[in-house]
Formats: structure tokens, C-alpha cells, sequence
């Protein structure tokens, strides 16, 4: 061991300030942020819950004496419970649409930054090359990738537990019309893209929550809180002619791939929707988050 | 020496001619507080440059400055002639550095958390490089480990291989001494190799075994800035007289004692030169004072700190105490 491993040459990189060299560090940076999440015991707990939900639901299901007619089961693709496995996660996504992957995401977005800045380990990746927008557009991709993977897990296990108890059968989408196995699986995949759209524009407050409260408790229970919240407020009678336009209610834009003809008004919508929530709090954490002080 | 196959093309930084750090009029205000008040230092190349101060004196906030982590309210900063403030990521390309003690992904391995910051670094250090470095900073065996399960010595050896990798031209860290203490002769030798060093502490014995320079810093203003060299040839002396009262009146009135303090029964006051001691001897002699002891002591860091941060009203306080 000497010092010639290191030798005092004076050298350092340099940027040209370029596109390129902004993109070639956001994506360094995401590949990190995805590692970082991968280490994390927190973000296996979230795919796990993920999984679980839809376990518990086809076991549920499995042992109780509920009829597909029943209750929450009383639709088109409820009625597929039982006949067809690709009828769970069309099903479960309705039950759980409002709160579950809310909370998958606050419990990411929230820590996002939050952690970072707690534990100190802010400071030490500032003092580097990336700029500070740039690790924030990062941590943002891989915020919304994680969203993503949690919304396949979730339908992966849906899915193929669902296929093992009931088998891999046609089914009748939401507007009744029977559909092949194939498309049905097509079109569940569709629907959870459709559904990962607000799911990410929550997910935006989360972080926004996140660079701004630097606490991660305060960040992940402010998300799950502004989720109910938004429910809440659509829930209000008051203002039902705003309700269209409010984010929580594009959560159930999924519904447009599984009805025949394929809804795209309300996919549509529920994209614009979902970028005018997403917006202002990912503007905002991005302006605050170049400017602060970072003293932890 | 590296390999250049691990590195991607780099160019010198721009102000590679100029001083590493260059501060001026620096204040960072909390409410009323003034956290830093008015500093100005000077780092010249090569230098291996000790930033002393007491826990909450302003040395934590002038780094954090320094390396753009935080927003001064008035004064300046150059580092390599550019402004951190406006442009954080070209103007610290040359420099590496933690503040109080390095805070890494205990969640990931110590050789995961560099090559992280490698990338951070946009063209840094490779696989082989880091392997290097890891074997430098003794972490070789452990590189794989969680740093959740480092020692915290091993922490500080991990935090110095991730200013390392960034082949720093300004290592500025903000760790205690103690904490790297094996790595003094590295401090030195990588100084030698013409890396600036920046040390912050309040550990003044680690301090002065390896900065050729130090300023002191108390309630946010710079007490002292100098050679080290220009400290230790000051005269510091210490008398243990028959008659301490009388002594203190035949001393006071030299134009040659400087500094003069009783402390229990013996004074301690600096002189000019040696050749000061004739007329010291002589004044005594004339009062009728007799000399017990008369120790020419160098001044240590630590009697500097003491004398530049303790107060005036601290020292009466302490005075009336002892009286």
C-alpha cells in the first residue's frame, strides 16, 4: 500500500454544461437511486405489500362464501372470480384503488429526500459533480419507476396466483363483452399503466412533501394524508360538478381499457389531470430544493 | 498511478493557477446571530491549513460555505478564483471534502458507496482505481461489508477514500484529527505531492503535528491567521518569584513584557527576545524580588487557542477566582 494510488495530479472532471452531459448525470444518478432503492429493506416491504394484497384477496375469496354477485364483486369482472384468474386484479385494483398504492408510494416518495437530508448523506452527494437538480430529477425517475414496479408486482401476483386457483380463461370485461385470456391480460397490463399515472402525480406531492418537510415520517403520513384528503373532497357534494376534475378520481381511469370500445375520454383525461396535480409540487420541490441550505 | 484505461478524458479546471481558497468579508447570519462574522482566509497552494476553533464557532458554517452547501449573506468566496455560490459544480471540480464526519449509505458496501460517488463525479475513479484506494485507506479486506457495520475509524478511512477518488486538488475535511490519525504521514505525503489540505477541528494537538498554517476562529470571527512557524518562535515565559505582587509591579511598567497574567502563584507574560531576559532580571533585582524560575516555554497551539478565544471577562472572572 502506498500513496501512489493516489497521486495530488490536479485533475478533476470538468463539465461542458451541454445537454448531453446533464442527461449522462441524471442517468448515472438513476442508476444509484435505483440501486440505493434495491438496498433498502423499506422499498421490499412496499413490493411485498404489493403481492400480499392480492393473496389475501384470492384467499378471502377462496374461503369465504361470497358469491361473485355479492357486494363489492357485483360487476362484469366480478363476476369472472372463480371462472376466470385474470379476473383478480381488475377486481382487487377496484377494492384498494383509493388507498393502497397511495400508501406504497407516499412510503417511497416521502423518504426520497427526507432520509437523505436526516441522515447526512445529502451533504455528501452534493459535494460531488451533479448538480442539484439533476439528483432530484433522479431520485424523481426513481421514484416513478419504483411506483411502476410496485403496479406490476402487484398484477404479476394477481395474475399468475389467480391463473393457478381459477385457470387462464376468457372473462367479460366492465362493459360485459367477453374477452379472450390473452386480451385480458394485455389489457390488464394496460390498465395498470393508465392507473400508474395518478398513482405517480400522488407520488410527485410525496417528494414535493419530502424536499420540503426534510422529515420522512412527516413526508410519508403528509402523502397518505393528501391522498384521503383528495377522496375526501371528491366524496363532498357539494362540489360534485368539480369532481371530474379532481386527482383521486382519475384512479379509476383504468376502467377505460376494459370497456368496450376502449375508453380513451377518460384515459385522456386522466393524463392531463394527473400532470396538472403533478406539476406544481415537482416544480416547487425542484425550486426549493436548488436554493436550500443543506446544514444536516 | 492510475490506470487510464478506468478514467474517461479530463481537462485541468480553469483557475488551476489560483489560490485554492480565497475568503473575504464572509458572514452567515441565524436570526440576530451572526454564525460567521466577517472572515476572511487565505489558503495558498500546497498548503496544509488548519481551521481551529470551539465547538459552535463558526468553522462547521464557513465550510458548509466553502463548499456551497449553504447560502452566505455577505462577503465572498473563491475557490481556485471561482464562486462556489454561483456555481457549485464547476467551481469545487478540484475538491473533495466532508463536513464534520463523513456520512455515507450504511445500507450499501464501503466499495459500493465510492464507486457511487464515482459516479457522481462524472468521469472518476475506476474499479481498479478505488481497489487502490481502498488497499490505501486499509479497507481493502472489508470493502464488501455494509458500512452499517463499520467501525466509526472505519467510517472516517472510507470518508477519506471518497475525497481520494476524486483526485482532489483542495481536500477540505471537516473530520477531527483523531479520527484519521493514522493517516497523518499520508496527510503529509499527499501535501507533498501538491494537494492542498484544509482541516477543521478543534483537536489542536493533531492539528499542529501536520498544518504548516492554522486561523482561529471564535464566535465566528477569525482570531488569528498565520504561519505555524511564526507561532512556535514566539517568546512565552513563565516566573515563579519570592513576591509575586511586587514582581507584577516591577514587570508591568517594560516596554518588553507583553501578555502579563497571574496565574496562582507564578506569572506568565511573552517577551520580545531572549535578550529581553537582562532587563526583566534587572527590574526584579531592583524591587528586591528573587527569582525562583524563569522557563522559556514555546507556544503551543493550545496556549494560543486559550489566549485568542478566552475573553477578557472570562480571565477576570477566573482571576477573582483564583484570588
Amino acid at each position: 500500500m502506498s500513496s501512489e494510488a493516489y497521486r495530488a495530479g490536479g485533475l478533476a472532471a470538468t463539465r461542458t454544461g451541454s445537454l448531453r452531459d446533464s442527461l449522462a448525470a441524471v442517468g448515472g444518478s438513476y442508476y444509484w437511486e435505483l440501486r440505493k432503492l434495491v438496498a433498502q429493506k423499506r422499498s421490499w416491504i412496499g413490493l411485498a405489500a404489493a403481492a400480499i394484497v392480492e393473496l389475501v384477496f384470492l384467499i378471502s375469496i377462496e374461503i369465504s362464501k361470497v358469491t361473485p354477485n355479492d357486494g363489492p364483486y357485483a360487476d362484469p369482472m366480478g363476476q369472472g372470480l372463480r371462472h376466470s384468474g385474470l379476473a383478480l386484479t381488475p377486481v382487487v385494483l377496484k377494492e384498494i384503488a383509493y388507498f393502497g398504492p397511495a400508501i406504497i408510494a407516499a412510503l417511497v416518495a416521502g423518504d426520497i429526500v427526507a432520509n437523505e437530508d436526516g441522515g447526512g448523506t445529502l451533504k455528501t452527494i452534493l459535494v460531488r459533480s451533479v448538480r442539484r437538480g439533476e439528483i432530484l430529477a433522479a431520485k424523481a425517475l426513481a421514484l416513478f419507476t419504483y411506483v411502476i414496479v410496485a403496479l406490476v408486482v402487484f398484477a404479476v401476483t394477481g395474475i399468475v396466483a389467480g391463473t393457478i386457483a381459477w385457470g387462464f380463461h376468457p372473462l367479460a370485461n366492465i362493459s360485459g363483452t367477453r374477452i379472450s385470456a390473452a386480451l385480458a391480460l394485455a389489457l390488464t397490463f394496460a390498465a395498470i399503466a393508465v392507473y400508474a399515472v395518478p398513482t405517480i402525480a400522488i407520488a410527485s406531492f410525496g417528494l414535493f412533501l419530502s424536499v420540503v418537510t426534510r422529515q420522512s415520517v412527516a413526508a410519508v403520513v403528509g402523502t397518505i394524508f393528501y391522498a384521503l384528503a383528495l377522496e375526501g373532497l371528491a366524496a363532498l357534494p357539494a362540489i360534485k360538478g368539480a369532481r371530474p376534475y379532481i386527482l383521486v378520481t382519475q384512479l379509476h381511469a383504468w376502467h377505460g381499457p376494459f370497456q368496450t370500445p376502449t375508453n380513451w375520454t377518460i384515459i385522456g383525461h386522466a393524463i392531463w389531470i394527473s400532470v396538472l396535480f403533478a406539476a406544481p409540487p415537482l416544480i416547487v420541490a425542484w425550486i426549493v430544493f436548488r436554493r436550500r441550505d443543506v446544514a444536516s | 498511478m492510475f490506470d487510464p484505461y478506468y478514467r474517461q478524458p479530463m481537462t485541468q479546471p480553469e483557475g488551476s493557477g489560483r489560490r485554492p481558497v480565497e475568503v473575504r468579508g464572509l458572514v452567515k447570519r441565524y436570526g440576530r446571530v451572526n454564525a460567521v462574522d466577517r472572515v476572511d482566509l487565505t489558503v495558498e497552494s500546497g498548503d496544509v491549513y488548519g481551521f481551529l476553533g470551539p465547538n459552535g464557532a463558526g468553522k462547521t458554517t464557513t465550510l458548509r460555505m466553502l463548499l456551497g452547501l449553504i447560502h452566505r449573506d455577505d462577503g465572498s468566496i473563491r475557490v481556485f478564483g471561482r464562486d462556489p455560490a454561483a456555481d457549485p459544480v464547476t467551481a469545487l471540480a478540484g475538491v473533495a471534502g466532508f463536513i464534520e464526519e463523513p456520512r455515507l449509505y450504511p445500507y450499501l458496501s464501503g466499495r459500493a458507496n465510492l464507486e457511487l460517488l464515482a459516479a457522481l463525479d462524472l468521469g472518476g475513479a475506476g474499479r481498479k482505481e478505488i481497489d487502490e484506494i481502498l488497499e490505501l485507506v486499509e479497507l481493502g479486506d472489508r470493502a464488501g461489508d455494509k458500512v452499517g457495520e463499520y467501525s466509526q475509524g472505519m467510517r472516517q478511512r472510507l470518508g477519506l477514500a471518497s475525497c481520494l477518488i476524486r483526485r482532489p486538488r483542495l481536500l477540505a475535511n471537516g473530520v477531527d484529527p483523531a479520527g484519521i490519525r493514522f493517516l497523518r504521514a499520508l496527510l503529509r505525503r499527499l501535501a507533498g505531492e501538491g494537494m492542498t489540505i484544509l482541516l477543521s477541528s478543534h483537536l489542536l494537538a493533531e492539528v499542529q503535528e501536520v498544518c504548516n498554517r492554522v486561523a482561529v476562529i471564535d464566535h465566528g470571527r477569525i482570531v488569528h491567521e498565520g504561519a505555524l512557524a511564526d507561532l512556535e518562535t514566539g517568546g512565552s515565559y513563565r516566573l515563579q518569584a519570592t513576591d509575586i505582587a511586587r514582581a507584577v509591579d516591577a514587570l508591568e511598567p517594560l516596554d518588553a513584557v507583553a501578555g502579563l497574567r497571574r496565574e496562582l502563584d507564578e506569572l506568565t507574560f511573552t517577551l520580545g527576545g531572549d535578550e529581553d531576559t537582562v532587563e526583566l532580571t534587572r527590574a526584579l533585582a531592583d524591587t528586591g524580588v528573587g527569582i525562583r524560575a524563569l522557563v522559556r516555554e514555546q507556544t503551543t497551539l493550545e496556549d494560543l487557542f486559550f489566549r485568542l478565544t478566552e475573553s477578557d471577562a472570562d480571565l477576570r472572572e477566573a482571576e477573582a477566582a483564583i484570588a
